[in-house]
Formats: C-alpha cells, structure tokens, sequence
C-alpha cells in the first residue's frame, strides 16, 4: 500500500497558507513533507493535533511554535526559537539552530543535531532538548523545570537563575549562572541518558557517559534579582 | 528589526556584487520596510585622488545651479549626471578630484549649507545607494543590479528613531577615515554618552541617528591607532543595547554584536565567498548554508579584505 503523503511547496506559498494546510490535514494520519522552505519564517506553528511532518531544508524563526504532538523533522538548520512553547511531540532540526531553542517549552523533545546559539531552554517548564554540539550563552536562564542534554561545550552564565530542572553536559562549561551548580550524575541518571540519546541516534559509551556534569539549582526557593 | 549583510569576494575581482546584495537584501525585507541601502566597492573605477559625490537637491533647476557652482568654486566638476527623482528632490552625482582626502569634507559641508540640498555620500572606493522604499524598488530605480564591485555591505531599514527619509537610511560614513561605512541593526541606548566625548573632540554630527555615531566611533578608535578589531572589541564594551551592525574600514569588514546577543548575525565562509547577514534565508542567496555560524553574545569578527 503506498504512503499518503501532502507535499507543499513552500515556494509558492506564505506561511500562513502552509499552516493552514497543515493544520486541515493533521490528524488524519497522513505523512507532511514541505519543500523548497528557504528559511521560512514561522513554518508549522500552532498545529495541535498529531502530523508526522518532514520540512526538506532550513526554517528560520519560531519553526514548529506552540505545537502539540507532532512530530517534526527539519532536514537542515533552523532560526532564532524553534520549537518554542512546545507542549508535547518532537522537534529534530538535522542541522545547526539559532538562539532561543525550545524556549518556553512545557513538554516534549527538541533535538539539534549540531550546535545552537545562545539562551537555549530559556525558561523551559517541562519536557527535554538535546543539543549534538555546543551552545552558547546563558543556556537554561530562568529555567523551571525539564532537562536539557548537550554533548559539546557551553557558553558562559550556564543556568543563570535557574530554579527547577536539570543541565547535562558532557563537554565544558565556560561558567555557571546565579543559583547554578554541578552536581556529579548517579548511575540511574547515566542509564537514562543512554537509553534517551540512542534514541535519537546518539549512541554514547559509559566512559563517555562518564564525562557529563549535571547542573542544577542551587536553591529552589523562588528569589528575586541578585 | 532591520536586516544586515555583507559579502566578499575573495579573489578580489569584480563580480556581480549588486545583483548578490540585492538578493540578499530582498530576503530580509521582512525585518524592515522603510527604506534600503548598499555601499559597494572595488568597482568605481576611479583614480586615487577621485571622488564621486552624491547630493540630494530639491526639485528645482535653480538649485542645481548652485551646487555645481559651489563645488566648481573648490574644484572643477569633471562628470556628473542627475539620477531619477523621487519625490520633490533628486541626486545629482558628480565626479571631482581633490589633491588630499582631507579637502573632502570640508566641500561638502560647503555644499550642505546650500538651503535644501544634502550631501548624501563622497567617496573613492565605493558607490553608496540608498534611498526609501523597497530593496527591489530602490535596485530597479538605481540599476543596482549591474553594479560591480568586489565587496559589499547593505541593509533594509525597520525606522525606530530618526527620519524616514533617504538620508537616514543606512550604510553611514563619515570623513574621518576613507571610505568607511556601517550598517546596523538595532539600538545604542547610551548614544549621548558615546556621542559627546566624541563630539568634544572635534566630530561634527549631522543627525541624531545612533548608526551616525556608531561609524563616528569606529572611526575615531581607528584613528587613534586601534586595530580594527581592537575596535570592534571596544565597541562591545562601551555600547550599551542591542545591536550587531557590519563595518567597512580600509583594513577589512568587521561585525560585532552585543554582549547578550539580542540581534541576530550567521556567517558562512567557502572557498569564494565570506558572508555574513541577520538571517539565514539571505545567506542562501550566495553560499552553500549548510555550515553556517551564528554569532555569539558580545563576539566580534573581522575579514581582511
């Protein structure tokens, strides 16, 4: 039996017609594919039913915001906040992703195969996001909750105000953020890391696994300013 | 908003520079409507101690007159033509030589005191275009498209303080070093903390644009002996707000961007081309992005050109 699949190009289309062309057919159990993106801004946002959605090339800001369900796949980079305010589903950007990845989110997975910029899980409430390379400044400020994988090096100001959650980075930290510190991982933290990075295609060793640092509040009594 | 972006050829031939920045430029028309820019170099073809002037005159065959007049008063007028008019005023571009760069603004602070005329760009290496409206209306109304040349900065404008008009829109320069220019895309909060202890120094300012004193800034670090890097690393520290802007200099094209990182900047580098630009989708216009940057919080970058 061959797959329903939509196709939509992108070239011929604003962002507001391909989301609402998404969003007609999620549900249905049909496959998505949006071609010829050319780093469109705010492609697939707002779909809250389930779609299996393939995006062939780079997206740029907000790709994938306030989805619930989804599961996305960005075959190439993404701009500044994709994946932001997401509730549940998957977001895979292949390539690299601009700052403010999964910002917000309340549940799900974001994954950036390579490296993302600065601010990644910004006030994350719930849910994971995996980086495959490094990330930048100030990642997980004002984070509430979830987790948060990085298999590269990051910036400096790591966790700033951080206030519920946990960081797990396996390369080196610049330097940590108000009410941030590393903590040393338990056996059952490495086996699930294992378990939820092969997932994706990650497939560490426990010496490599070794090498994570885990980051979390110091206090997680609410504060105000420092 | 606003959009940035900048591209060297690095064979230093000429190329089709303005149809690349256009492309470019036309991409980042959602970051700002009101008016678009270019400064391209390497393909003016003029002498060292040539200068192309353009001057905005308001549609009145008598002005015209009188700026011819007062620029032959300092030295003779050796080319010149008058670009399409829009709205009540046109340009007239003209060629001139001078024996020192030095003598350059001092014309064209005597052709500024003409009443409605604006000297808008004297320059060597560059042909500067900028006016308001669309990136494809501005490169349909200046043939920007056959411009050659082998670097390029531009910009589409998103107005949040100063004028909308063709003067203020971007790239900026000044006189202080030759053929300097910026483009810019945000705020410098601290603009009179920057602005006064430059313009205790001798820096005449002609608007209240930030983007005036940021190139007025460059400039003079530069002229001071700072590298330009060094500069740019100053820069970060002593501006405050969210910027990231790209600079021309005779030493190369730089780009900095603020120590939080609140505007956007990508570069991408192949064996031809260095680019930078706000967004990835004007990037595309000109290299392969599957090996983009981004640019980091407070990170400053320069191409020797």
């Amino acid at each position: 039996m061959s797959e329903d699949i939509i196709e939509l190009d992108a070239s011929t289309l604003t962002p507001r017609e391909i989301n609402s062309k998404v969003k007609e057919n999620a549900g249905k159990g049909s496959k998505i594919l949006i071609k010829n993106p050319n780093a469109m801004h705010y492609l697939v946002a707002g779909v809250v039913d389930e779609a299996d959605i393939k995006i062939d090339g780079s997206v740029g800001y907000f790709a994938g915001t306030m989805c619930d369900g989804s599961k996305i796949k960005i075959n190439g980079n993404a701009g500044w906040f994709v994946g932001d305010n997401l509730t549940d589903g998957e977001i895979i950007v292949e390539g690299t992703a601009g700052d403010g990845a999964g910002q917000g989110i309340y549940g799900g997975t974001v994954v950036v195969r390579k490296s993302v910029g600065s601010r990644t899980g910004e006030i994350m409430k719930n849910g994971t996001i995996i980086i495959g390379g490094n990330s930048g400044f100030m990642t997980g400020i004002f984070m509430m909750g979830g987790r948060m994988i990085i298999l590269g090096d990051v910036g400096e100001d790591l966790a700033e105000s951080i206030i519920r959650g946990e960081i797990y980075v396996k390369g080196k930290i610049s330097s940590l953020g108000y009410n941030a510190k590393i903590v040393k991982p338990t056996d059952e933290d490495k086996e699930t890391l294992k378990k939820d990075l092969a997932k994706y295609g990650f497939n560490l060793s426990y010496k490599e696994l070794d090498e994570f640092k885990k980051v979390v509040p110091e206090s997680k009594r609410p504060f105000y300013g420092h | 908003m606003c959009g940035i972006a900048g591209i060297v050829y690095k064979d230093k031939k000429l190329h089709n520079i303005g149809n690349d920045m256009t492309n470019m430029l036309h991409e980042l028309q959602h970051r700002g409507p009101d008016s678009a820019g270019y400064a391209i170099y390497g393909g003016t073809g003029l002498k060292k101690n040539e200068y192309i002037l353009k001057i905005q005159v308001k549609e009145e065959q008598r002005l015209l007159e009188t700026v011819k007049d007062a620029v032959n008063m300092i030295t003779p007028i050796q080319s010149d033509e008058v670009l399409p008019s829009v709205g009540d005023s046109f340009i007239y571009k003209c060629k001139i030589e001078l024996d020192n760069f030095s003598e350059l603004k001092p014309l064209i602070s005597q052709v500024d005191t003409i009443d409605d005329v604006i000297v808008l760009n004297g320059s060597q290496a560059f042909e500067m275009i900028k006016d308001v409206g669309s990136v494809l209306d501005i490169a349909d109304r200046y043939d920007v498209r056959n411009v050659r040349g082998t670097h390029a900065i531009g910009h589409t404008r998103f107005s949040t303080e100063s004028g909308v008009d063709r003067y203020h829109a971007h790239p900026f320069q000044t006189y202080i070093i030759r053929d300097i220019s910026v483009v810019h895309n945000g705020q410098i909060t601290n603009y009179w903390k920057v602005r006064d202890p430059l313009e205790r120094k001798g820096h005449i300012f002609e608007t209240f644009n930030d983007t005036e004193c940021l190139v007025h800034y460059i400039a003079d670090k530069l002229d001071t002996g700072y590298s330009l890097e060094e500069a740019l690393e100053q820069s970060v520290e002593d501006m405050d707000g969210p910027f990231s802007y790209i600079i021309r200099t005779p030493q190369g094209i730089g780009i900095a961007k603020d120590k939080l990182g609140l505007r956007p900047g990508v570069m991408a580098e192949t064996d031809d081309v260095f680019a930078i630009a706000s967004e990835e989708v004007s990037l595309g216009q000109v290299v392969d992005t599957h090996n983009i940057e981004q640019i980091s919080p407070g990170e400053v970058m320069v191409y020797e050109i």
